[in-house]
């Protein structure tokens, strides 16, 4: 009979648990896309910033936050949580470096970060860490880059690219498509920005980017620099519609001989195409500003 | 009222709370359960605890008991005339020792080895007390082992050096008497770390510890350069060990696939004929300026 | 012997330590730092009990380097000071207090002026224009305070600083042979050769 009650207790444990960790998950599926894409000798962390309001100070969100001179971390989630994790990490970075003089691995960082969120699934009483992060950098005497993801489970692994957060399954998927071996740093950087755009629709504003290079050199782009990456994804994007188009009207002008048909009929329909894209451009921008009025209701 | 209810009742959602609280923060999830401490989470709870003499200054109540200068009949004798060297050269590092565990006046062991091989990497040298350095080595040894596991490398000389440094220094004002120098290759190469009982933690590139070592360093500083070839940094540890007069030599050669033992010399079959079968090239001064006479030219050391 | 020596002037702090680790009658290093660089404007040369010296010197360069990367910002030298006094003060009344001298060289970025601070194992401390601790103290603050000049170059600094060293060599029994020197100002914290 005690047994049973034991094992009762600890089913009913295990969904509970489940279930705040599914609400943890929940709460990273809602958070700002974070994404990470490994190099060949460079590592790269995009962020999407949520848009500040008109009288808010920018400075004060930041979703990159360095852990140590070589160790980067983004999250998605509860903002408060992260600060939380991150301070936990930092007291670790410093702590190892006095405890063995050398500083953190990334993969060891990571552990400890996993090590955390996962005790904080094991005990009554507390909740989940209800944040995903990622972590990149660079170890010691080495010069491979690192990025390792953790999940509010507890759960990390390292990764060529991955992405966290709302619609992170769909950057994930772009990733997947284009993500290649030994990327350089341009491409390393496009590829995050590119990635990015597949979910935050206002373009450079609302995108944050550092790079790492080597053991401790970290840069952020600014505004200007993703700016011109942007624009220049557009223009390849603008390039590569154009020649969808023209194949597009020189089948059609191939049916349309086929069909023996004066030439003017062919033109016609590309131009109706044309307009049918720009139309379907502009609902989904009238889509777009109800969803951002709606957020701003909330 | 209500706050006090609050404060001390054991049922309450605060005090529920607070338990789970201080589970997280202490308990049994404490950090060295998963862990954190730099990956140096011990298999227990922490750093071992010893029972210290109730007395106010444990390492004066030790010495009481362990000075065979002051009593002859002092129950504990803490081992004396050591000398143990290191060095670092292009080829690696040279671990030499002597071999004579003498306890007060008597000789314990003409054969205790004064190396710990702390594993296939890291060797341990041993001068102080004995047993301080045979357990603290032995218990580092532990941990090393546990950080290979935990971080799938090879731990480096720094981080080992470092962490004995802070078990001893934790350990500081109670007696405890080591002085040793933990020598290995790493990422970085060779590298040689001295760490006394003080705390004192250093890096070089040559260090002697024992009572011998002001002899060993005379013969030691002469010698040494950094472009010495293997055989060269092994006659030098020899030599230098030799110069401290005790029965027996001990060696190691410390290479980037782990260290390897070289060989235990007599001292007195050195002083004649020197580590080779050829009588005559000795290291000993009757036996050099017996050579020296005989062929006007000066054998080189 | 251990000594270190401090002297501000026209913008910089220059800070020099020996470089000897010594363990009874032997030398076992000739040249280990003892000036730590705590912080992008900050240094502090440390003496004192073997094994507290580097012991506290970390755990005050983690903790500050924490605070850096907290808050994006590094603490000022008269509140790093003060934090580092106030540790050692606490570590006195405890039971295993830390015995380190210190002395803090610093450059305040927010009002362009060098700042010198003498801290002995008691937790005393006191802004100076000039500082020794060690068996050199004995003479080189007689003569800092014929020969020091607060207004002085970085060169006429330096000089003074031989000055120092030479006497130190000249009439001290076990004199340290060799000095390690930093400097810190405006740019930030350097080596200099002597």
């Amino acid at each position: 009979m005690r047994l049973m009650k034991s094992c009762l207790k600890s089913v009913c444990a295990l969904g509970a648990l489940q279930s705040s960790v599914e609400y943890a998950l929940e709460a990273v599926r809602k958070g700002t896309c974070a994404v990470g894409v490994r190099g060949k000798d460079v590592v790269v962390l995009g962020v999407e910033k949520k848009s500040v309001l008109q009288l808010q100070d920018p400075r004060t969100v930041r979703k990159v936050a360095m852990l140590d001179d070589h160790v980067c971390l983004a999250f998605a989630g509860l903002t408060a949580d992260g600060r939380v994790l991150i301070d936990k990490a930092r007291i670790e970075c410093q702590s190892h470096r006095l405890t063995v003089e050398d500083p953190v691995t990334v993969e060891y960082i990571t552990r400890h970060i996993a090590g955390i969120q996962q005790r904080y699934t094991q005990s009554g009483g507390v909740r989940p860490f209800g944040i995903s992060t990622l972590i990149v950098g660079f170890d010691p005497h080495d010069t491979k880059p690192h990025l390792y993801m953790t999940e509010p489970s507890g759960i990390y692994s390292a990764w060529k690219a991955n992405a966290i957060g709302r619609s992170s399954k769909t950057v994930r998927e772009f990733l997947e498509k284009n993500h290649k071996d030994d990327l350089s740093r341009e491409e390393s950087i496009k590829l995050a920005v590119k990635s990015l755009l597949e979910v935050v629709q206002t373009g450079a504003k609302n995108i944050e980017i550092s790079v790492m290079e080597s053991y401790g050199k970290i840069t952020n782009l600014d505004l200007a620099q993703i700016e011109a990456i942007v624009a220049e994804i557009e223009r390849e994007k603008e390039a590569e519609a154009e020649r969808k188009r023209s194949r597009l009207a020189a089948t059609a002008a191939g049916q349309a001989s086929m069909t023996s048909r004066t030439t003017e009929g062919g033109s016609g329909s590309s131009s109706e195409i044309n307009v049918l894209l720009v139309l379907r451009f502009e609902s989904f921008e009238i889509v777009y500003k109800e969803q951002k009025l709606l957020r701003s209701y909330r | 009222m209500n706050s006090l209810t609050n404060r001390f009742s054991t049922t309450g959602p605060l005090s529920e709370l607070k338990r789970a609280q201080a589970l997280v923060e202490n308990e049994e999830f404490s950090d060295s359960a998963w862990g954190s401490e730099a990956g140096f989470g011990s298999l227990a709870k922490g750093v071992p605890n010893f029972t210290v003499p109730s007395v106010p200054d444990p390492s004066a109540f030790l010495r009481l008991h362990t000075d065979d200068h002051a009593d002859p009949n002092c129950r504990i004798k803490i081992q004396h005339g050591t000398t143990t060297l290191a060095f670092r050269f292009q080829g690696g590092v040279i671990v030499a020792v002597d071999s004579r565990a003498t306890a007060g006046s008597y000789v314990a062991s003409g054969t205790v080895k004064k190396v710990i091989e702390i594993n296939p990497y890291l060797l341990g040298t041993m001068a102080g007390g004995a047993a301080d350095c045979q357990y603290w080595e032995t218990y580092l040894g532990i941990h090393c082992r546990l950080h290979e596991l935990r971080n799938h490398e090879r731990i480096s000389v720094s981080a080992a050096s470092k962490y004995l440094s802070n078990l001893v220094y934790s350990y500081k004002g109670m007696g405890l008497s080591m002085g040793t120098m933990i020598c290995g290759w790493d990422k970085t190469g060779p590298a040689v770390f001295y760490v006394d009982s003080d705390g004192t933690r250093l890096k070089g590139d040559l260090f002697s510890v024992g009572s011998g070592s002001t002899f060993a360093y005379g013969v030691l500083d002469q010698g040494y350069r950094w472009d010495l070839t293997d055989e060269e940094a092994q006659e030098l540890g020899r030599r230098s060990i030799y110069c401290c007069r005790t029965p027996r030599c001990l060696l190691w050669l410390t290479l980037e696939d782990g260290w390897k033992f070289i060989g235990n010399y007599d001292i007195s079959k050195l002083h004649y004929d020197g580590p080779g079968e050829t009588p005559g090239a000795g290291y000993g001064y009757d036996v050099r300026i017996e050579r020296s006479t005989a062929a006007p030219v000066a054998v080189q050391a | 012997m251990e000594t270190s020596f401090a002297i501000t002037g026209k913008g910089y702090v220059l800070v020099a330590s020996d470089t000897t680790a010594a363990r009874s009658i032997v030398k076992m290093k000739t040249d280990e730092d003892k000036i730590k660089v705590i912080s992008p404007h900050l240094l502090m040369a440390y003496s004192g009990e073997p094994g507290d010296t580097i012991q506290f010197a970390e755990y005050v360069e983690r903790n500050l380097r924490l605070f850096h990367i907290r808050n994006n910002y590094a603490l000022r030298p008269s509140a790093a000071a003060s934090w580092i006094r106030r540790s050692l003060a606490q570590s006195l009344r405890s039971r295993k207090p830390y015995s380190v001298n210190l002395m803090l060289g610093g450059f305040d970025v927010t009002t362009d002026t060098p700042h010198l601070y003498w801290v002995d194992y008691l937790g005393t401390m006191t802004e100076v224009p000039f500082g020794a601790h060690g068996y050199g103290a004995y003479f080189g603050l007689s003569l800092l305070d014929r020969y020091h000049n607060p207004e002085a170059t970085l060169e006429e600094g330096i000089e003074t600083l031989k000055r120092c060293i030479n006497e130190v060599s000249k009439r001290l029994v076990v004199s340290p042979e060799k000095y390690k020197v930093k400097v810190v100002d405006k740019d930030g914290t350097r080596e200099i050769e002597l």
